[in-house]
C-alpha cells in the first residue's frame, strides 16, 4: 500500500493553472524525485504536500490520514528548503534543537539527539557555530539535521543542493541518499537536474506543464523515454523525424520522430560494420566538446545534426572536417 | 588613494567636526562660568547644576520626558511589528498602502498635528481627551514613519517568509515564530529607529506646548522657562538633556552589541 498518495490534485494561481490532475503514489522509505523544468509545477506539488500551499481540488493522503486540510505545523512533516533557511540568531545547536523543544521534549534527550543527528550529517564540531560562519554545503547540512531530527514521517527536499558549487553538490548528493538509506525515511527530492534526480532516487517522476510526463527507475526513464518532452529532457538525445532518420539510414522505420541515445551513434572512418543489422550514413565531423572521459561529436548528416559520444582516444579522435561513418544499432533506436 | 588627497580630506574633516563641536563646547563652558562676557569666562561654578537639581519641577520633567518617550515607541514598535507581519504574510498586497499611510505624518507639522487632535479630542469626554492620552497618541503618529521604516527595512534584509515557513514546517505557529525568530533579527533596525524617535521626542516643544498645556512637562518646556530666567541656567539645562541622550544610546547600543558579543564569544568556545 502506498504512503503517500496525491488524489486528482488541481493547483491554480489565479487564472494559472500549475497542476493539472496529478495523481501519485510514493512507498515507504523511497526516495522519490520530481524532476522538471522550472515552472512546471514540482515544487507547487511539494508545497501541497506541506501544507504551505492549499490544493485547489483533489485529496493528499498521508499514512493512511487524510491531511489535505490539516495545517503544515501538524503534518509531522519535514523540509528543507532551496535557501538554507537557518536561522539568523540562533547557533546550530539550538536550529536543530528548535523542533524539539517545541514538542516540550526533556533537555538532556534534546542535546542527546541533537549531537547524533550533527554526527550523522558531520557537524559535530560546528555546533556553537552560527550559520554565517558556516559553507553553503555546511548550512545546508545542518538544515538538513534540523528537519529529520525530529524524526517527520516524510522528508521534503526543494532542490536543496542548487545553490551550491559544482564539486560540493556531487558529495552532497551521495551524503543525502547515504543518510536516507541510514534512517529509511521516506523522501520526495525537487530537482530540475536530471544528473542529480539519476544520482539519487529510487523512482522519478517527471513534470512537464503542470502534468506528470512519466514515471519510472532512473533506468527505465533514461533508456525508455516515453515521449519527445521526456526524451530532450532527460540525456541529451538525438530528436529527429522518422523521414530525416530513414533518409540519412536509408532505413524504413515507421512514427513521426525517433530519438537515439548518443552513446549509440557510432564513428568510424570505414564503412566497416560490427553486426550486419547496424544503419550506416555518412557524415561530416563539425564540432567536438570533451567532456571527461568522453568526447561529445557534432557530425552533419545531410544536413541533419547528430550528437555522438565516444570514449576518449588519442588514436581515434578526429578533428573538424573529418569525413566519417556514422552506425546506429536500429534496436536501440527509441520510436517517439 | 593619493597621500595629498588623504591630507585634505584629513584636514576638511577636522575643520567639520571642530566646526560641530564648537557650539556645544561653548555650552558647557557657558553652563559652568559665572560670566564669559570677554575672550575668557571667569568665576567656574557648578552653582547652575545645583539649581536645576534642586527644583522639583525639572526632576519632574526629566521624568516625564522620559516616560513620554519611552511609552509612545513601545507602543509604536509593537503595533507595527504586527501590523507587518499580518501584512507581510497574509495580505502582502497592502503593503504599499500600509507604507503609504506610514509616511503620512512626515507632511505633518506639529502645529497642525496637535491643533487638529485638540479640535477632535479635547471635548470628547472619552479616554481620549486625557491630555497625556492625546499627548502620547500625538507622538506615535510623529515617530510612526521613522520606526515603520527601520522595521521594514530590517524585514527586507532577511527572507521573512522563507524562516516563517522553515519554522512552521518545524512545528511552530506562524506568530510564535515571528517573534521568536524574525524579530531578533531586526531587532538593529528596530533599535536605530528607537534612538531616531528618542532624540525626535526629546526635542519636542511645539506639540506638548500645545497639547499638555502645563498639565506635563518635559525638558524642552523647562528649558524654555530657564532661558527666560537666566541664559547660563538655559545652557545647564541644555547640557543635562544631551547627556541623557548620550546615556540612553550608548545604554540602548551596549545592549546590543553585548548581545553581539555573547555571539561571538560563543563562536569561539
Amino acid at each position: 500500500m502506498s504512503y503517500i498518495r496525491f488524489e486528482n490534485i488541481n493547483k491554480s494561481f489565479g487564472s494559472n493553472h500549475v497542476l493539472k490532475d496529478i495523481n501519485l503514489e510514493v512507498e515507504k522509505g523511497r526516495l522519490v524525485t520530481l524532476l522538471g523544468p522550472s515552472g512546471c509545477g514540482k515544487s507547487t506539488l511539494l508545497r501541497c504536500l506541506a501544507g504551505l500551499e492549499q490544493v485547489s481540488d483533489g485529496h493528499i493522503y498521508l499514512d493512511g490520514q487524510e491531511i489535505t486540510d490539516i495545517v503544515p505545523r501538524k503534518r509531522g512533516i519535514g523540509m528543507v528548503f532551496q535557501q538554507y533557511s537557518l536561522f539568523p540568531n540562533k547557533n546550530v545547536r539550538d536550529n536543530v534543537a528548535y523542533g524539539l523543544k517545541l514538542k516540550k521534549m526533556p533537555k538532556a534527550q534534546i542535546q542527546q539527539k541533537v549531537e547524533e543527528m550533527l554526527d550523522i550529517v558531520g557537524l559535530s564540531d560546528k555546533i556553537d557555530q552560527y550559520p554565517s560562519s558556516l559553507s553553503g554545503g555546511q548550512q545546508q547540512r545542518v538544515a538538513l539535521a534540523r528537519a529529520m531530527v525530529t524524526a517527520p514521517k516524510v522528508l521534503l527536499l526543494d532542490e536543496p543542493l542548487s545553490a551550491i558549487d559544482a564539486l560540493l553538490r556531487k558529495n552532497l548528493q551521495i551524503e543525502i541518499r547515504r543518510i536516507q538509506q541510514q534512517l529509511g525515511i521516506t523522501t520526495i527530492f525537487v530537482t530540475h537536474d536530471q544528473d542529480e534526480a539519476m544520482v539519487m532516487s529510487d523512482m522519478i517522476h517527471l513534470f512537464h506543464d503542470g502534468r506528470i510526463e512519466q514515471s519510472g527507475t532512473p533506468e527505465q526513464i533514461y533508456t525508455s523515454p516515453a515521449t519527445k518532452f521526456a526524451a530532450t529532457f532527460i540525456g541529451n538525445y538525438n530528436l529527429l523525424k522518422t523521414e530525416d532518420f530513414n533518409r540519412i539510414f536509408r532505413a524504413d522505420l515507421p512514427g513521426n520522430d525517433v530519438a537515439v541515445r548518443p552513446e549509440i551513434v557510432q564513428l568510424g572512418r570505414t564503412d566497416e560494420k560490427e553486426n550486419p543489422r547496424e544503419l550506416m550514413a555518412e557524415g561530416i565531423i563539425v564540432n567536438h566538446i570533451p567532456h571527461g572521459s568522453l568526447i561529445r561529436y557534432q557530425v552533419d548528416c545531410q544536413g541533419i545534426s547528430l550528437n555522438a559520444d565516444v570514449v576518449f582516444e588519442k588514436q581515434m579522435e578526429f578533428h573538424e572536417g573529418d569525413h566519417v561513418f556514422v552506425r546506429v544499432d536500429p534496436d536501440l533506436v527509441i520510436r517517439l | 588613494m593619493a597621500k595629498g588627497s588623504k591630507v585634505s580630506a584629513n584636514i576638511v574633516m577636522t575643520i567639520v567636526i571642530i566646526w560641530l563641536l564648537i557650539p556645544l563646547a561653548a555650552t558647557i563652558v557657558y553652563s559652568l562660568f559665572e560670566d564669559w562676557t570677554g575672550i575668557i569666562p571667569k568665576g567656574f561654578t557648578l552653582a547652575n547644576y545645583e539649581l536645576i537639581f534642586s527644583d522639583s519641577s525639572f526632576l519632574t520633567a526629566m521624568y516625564q520626558t522620559v516616560l513620554i518617550c519611552i511609552v509612545p515607541i513601545v507602543i509604536t514598535i509593537i503595533l507595527v511589528l504586527l501590523a507587518l507581519f499580518v501584512v507581510t504574510v497574509y495580505f502582502p498586497r497592502l503593503e504599499k498602502y500600509m507604507q503609504i499611510l506610514c509616511m503620512i505624518p512626515y507632511t505633518i507639522q506639529g502645529v497642525i498635528l496637535s491643533v487638529s487632535i485638540l479640535v477632535l479630542y479635547a471635548k470628547n469626554g472619552s479616554i481620549l481627551s486625557d491630555r497625556m492620552v492625546m499627548l502620547i497618541g500625538a507622538y506615535c503618529i510623529i515617530i510612526l514613519p521613522h520606526i515603520y521604516n527601520g522595521i521594514r527595512n530590517g524585514m527586507r534584509a532577511i527572507n521573512m517568509n522563507m524562516l516563517l515557513e522553515a519554522a512552521e514546517m518545524l512545528g511552530d505557529s506562524k506568530l510564535k515564530a515571528f517573534f521568536k525568530v524574525i524579530v531578533p533579527n531586526i531587532i538593529t533596525g528596530i533599535t536605530v529607529s528607537s534612538l531616531l524617535a528618542v532624540s525626535l521626542l526629546f526635542g519636542d516643544y511645539v506639540i506638548i506646548r500645545n497639547l499638555s498645556s502645563t498639565n506635563v512637562n518635559n525638558m524642552q518646556k523647562f528649558l524654555y522657562q530657564a532661558m527666560k530666567r537666566s541664559s547660563t541656567e538655559a545652557s545647564a539645562v541644555f547640557v543635562v538633556i544631551m547627556l541623557i541622550t548620550c546615556a540612553i544610546t550608548a545604554i540602548v547600543l551596549s545592549l546590543q552589541s553585548r548581545s553581539g558579543a555573547e555571539k561571538v564569544s560563543k563562536q569561539g568556545e
